[in-house]
């Protein structure tokens, strides 16, 4: 099983509502692991656990 | 609409952060969603033979699979998921960033919808280029 390597890309999002201060984020995420086209007007970024 | 799935696999979830792993495999192979959905059908039982056997139920092959399983090829990339959690504060599941806008928890559709209403009224995403 062959690893991805430049599967990660960089996200960088500016957080702000809900937490303490707004905060200049940078995310990465596997574009294998998206739905919905890249120029979407809404990302959704999930971050969740299986159990 | 775009949506982008990382993950945060809880300490309290004792079968989470091997779970996550073993999703990463099967991206590898081309086959993470129908393995995510396999996984949120199937939870909580994620002992390493129901993984492998979900594996195989998405069409991945058993042994190419455990192989990348028991060696955590991917426990890196999941341990950078969590980092980047933190560094957001979140502190558990699941988390949403819609525009960069949190929400936490199972929250009804209703709270979805507004947010992202919300969101579409502020335009496009301040979101920087690589």
């Amino acid at each position: 099983m062959s690893r991805v390597p430049s599967a990660l890309l960089p996200l960088f999002l500016l957080v702000g509502a809900a937490l303490p201060a707004a905060a200049q984020v940078d995310l990465t995420f596997d574009p294998a692991r998206t739905r919905g086209p890249a120029q979407a007007a809404v990302t959704i970024v999930e971050f969740s656990d299986f159990e | 609409m775009r949506l982008i799935v990382k993950d945060l696999p809880l300490a309290s979830h004792r079968l989470a952060r091997q779970a996550a792993e073993a999703a990463r495999c099967a991206g590898a192979e081309g086959r993470f969603w129908p393995y995510h959905d396999r996984l949120f059908a199937e939870q909580p039982r994620f002992a390493e033979d129901r993984l492998i056997a979900y594996a195989v139920d998405v069409g991945l092959d058993a042994e190419t699979f455990g192989r990348c399983l028991t060696e955590r090829r991917f426990a890196r990339e999941v341990e950078a998921d969590l980092v980047q959690a933190r560094a957001l504060g979140l502190r558990g599941t699941p988390a949403f960033l819609i525009n960069g806008r949190v929400v936490m928890g199972a929250q009804p559709v209703e709270t979805f919808r507004s947010v992202i209403d919300e969101a579409l009224q502020r335009g496009p995403l301040p979101m920087g280029k690589p």
